[in-house]
């Protein structure tokens, strides 16, 4: 079997197994949170200014982008290969005429997917419930994309970083849990170049808005402190972390010997 | 004939414990049970050789082969864990069919080997419910299904038969013999001897890591000829039968249990006392009921070997 022939029958495999888990039932739960909140909002701020509107679509892009698909990651990007050590069916995997490289692959696009699709739903239902009042202004569309867009990023580079980790460490949730929540939570704030030592950084840097001087404007939110970069230079510094994270996860899988506690 | 398995000085510890020690083995084509207590090191040696662990020192190849990361080999290798663990959430049916999906057949394909397999276990009845529902003997027989399923050329089954009722055990080792039949190698691992004696009479005996001895139940009775073996003769006139023996230099001890009836000796030379005692029964007219070795067993051979 072909390298890629393997990986797409891994990802079809685990993204067939990944929405039966009860931790995907768990995490699109957790999605619906924003939607009900902006359903609430909406009921609240019925017919006032559509400031409110973009004040709480920031608010719902802070919860997205630095705590949901930030956990989403650090679950489903660990146990990429820490599930089949703790669950022990590791083994049904490395006795089969696959290349190692191709489980880590297959299963990491397969949850990428999986929590992309989470992502999505939780997105657009809160997005458009919070600004139903412009559905008629193409440039929402536009914005929405450029969100949907971010996440996507997002997903892919930290789902690299925790699989890697996952490949290499036993408690590697842990870990995960400092680098999400504190190290990428701090750092960001840092000024100068510190900033660029983190992830959420890049991602801050590609989204969809427009500078009103003084840096930010409605999405000061999002954009405190950033000093961006430039947006082209941002997509490539996450491609090439997550290709980066990824080949090196898969060079771990292939080379370490996993052993199941007893 | 030629080895299907070799592994030469094959060593892998963990941390300071030493799992396997300097073991040389080759495994041909027909059953061959790895038999020994828990922790003796025959998980390891079977997964040293389905390329789960890499050898610390030596070698292990399949075919001439080498194991570790060579997936290619596993198109012909069925592995049957020995843990009872599974992806929960799927059904027979699915568990079977997508591990298939590895090997790269079609979808027609995979559903004919998947029915086949669950079918050889019948579990075709219950192929679509969640494995988590499933009995222990169940579970058994879906794990051995997917080590079958892809039709290997070797099946290395670890512990296959614990969780089996009887009835199921005794299907399985049809089936297990059924494959070597086939010419197919098969090699087995279990700490319970009355099993494997079902399964074989080839068979390497493993503790604390080491090969103790390998060859078939007789020639491992050779390989202890410092523990005497021990017959009981059942007999009309037991006393009459000892008497014949008490100048018999090759017995080393004789007793009479406690029935009255029977006479039970030791002896290193047992072909010399059966030859013996044939013509102690034709020559004495003395009616002998029963023969029997108690100790002609594995568990007395492994007994013996581990010096217990």
């Amino acid at each position: 079997m072909t390298a890629r022939k393997s990986i797409g029958e891994i990802f079809g495999f685990f993204f067939f197994l990944g929405r039966r888990t009860g931790k995907t039932r768990v995490f699109a739960l957790l999605g619906l949170f924003p939607v009900i909140l902006a359903f609430v909002v909406r009921v609240v701020f019925h017919g006032r200014s559509g400031d409110m509107a973009a004040v709480f679509t920031e608010i719902l892009m802070v919860f997205l982008l630095q705590f949901y698909i930030v956990i989403l990651s650090l679950f489903y990007g660990t146990s990429v290969v820490a599930e089949e050590i703790e669950g022990r069916t590791l083994s049904y995997l490395i006795t089969r005429p696959l290349p190692k490289p191709a489980i880590v692959l297959g299963k990491y696009a397969a949850y990428a997917l999986l929590m992309f699709l989470m992502v999505a739903v939780s997105l657009s239902l809160s997005f458009f419930i919070l600004n139903t009042g412009r559905l008629a202004d193409p440039s929402l569309y536009l914005t929405f994309i450029g969100y949907l867009g971010v996440l996507g990023l997002g997903i892919l580079a930290y789902t690299a970083f925790f699989t890697f980790l996952g490949a290499v460490l036993k408690r590697a949730i842990l870990v995960g849990l400092v680098f999400g929540f504190g190290w990428e939570n701090v750092i960001q704030y840092f000024p100068g170049s510190t900033q660029k030592f983190s992830i959420v950084h890049y991602l801050k840097s590609v989204l969809p808005y427009r500078p009103t001087g003084g840096g930010g404007g409605r999405l000061a939110l999002l954009l405190f402190k950033l000093e961006p970069t430039a947006p082209a230079v941002a997509v490539l510094m996450l491609a090439v972390v997550a290709g980066a994270l990824l080949a090196l996860a898969c060079w771990f899988f292939r080379m370490k010997e996993y052993l199941y506690e007893e | 004939m030629t080895a299907v398995i070799a592994a030469t000085h094959l060593s892998k510890w963990y941390g300071n414990v030493l799992g396997l020690n300097d073991v040389s083995l080759e495994i041909e084509a027909g059953i061959t049970g790895l038999l020994g207590p828990n922790g003796a090191g025959k998980s390891t040696f079977m997964k040293l050789i389905t390329g789960q662990m890499k050898p610390n020192i030596g070698t292990v190849t399949v075919r001439g082969r080498k194991v570790w990361n060579n997936p290619a080999i596993f198109a012909g290798i069925g592995f049957c864990p020995e843990h009872d663990v599974f992806y929960e959430d799927v059904t027979g049916w699915e568990f079977v069919t997508g591990l298939l999906r590895f090997y790269g057949y079609s979808g027609s394909d995979i559903k004919q080997r998947a029915a086949r397999a669950l079918d050889i276990v019948e579990l075709t009845k219950d192929k679509d419910r969640l494995i988590r529902g499933y009995s222990r003997g169940m579970r058994q027989r879906v794990k051995f299904a997917q080590a079958i399923a892809h039709d290997p050329e070797i099946i290395v089954l670890d512990e296959p038969l614990s969780g089996l009722d009887p009835l199921g055990k005794r299907k399985l080792i049809k089936l297990i013999k059924a494959f070597r039949d086939e010419g197919r190698t098969v090699l087995v691992s279990s700490h319970v001897l009355p099993e494997i004696e079902a399964l074989t009479s080839r068979i390497v005996l493993v503790h604390q890591g080491k090969i103790l001895a390998q060859g078939d139940i007789p020639y491992i009775r050779e390989l202890i000829e410092a523990h005497p073996h021990m017959i009981s003769v059942r007999s009309s006139d037991p006393r009459a039968l000892a008497a014949c023996f008490v100048g018999d230099r090759s017995i080393q001890k004789m007793s009479f249990a406690p029935d009255g009836r029977t006479f039970v000796v030791e002896t290193h030379k047992r072909d010399d006392f059966f030859a013996r005692l044939t013509g102690v029964v034709l020559e004495g007219g003395i009616e002998v009921e029963e023969i029997s070795s108690p100790d002609d067993n594995l568990q007395a051979v492994f007994e013996y070997l581990v010096g217990k």
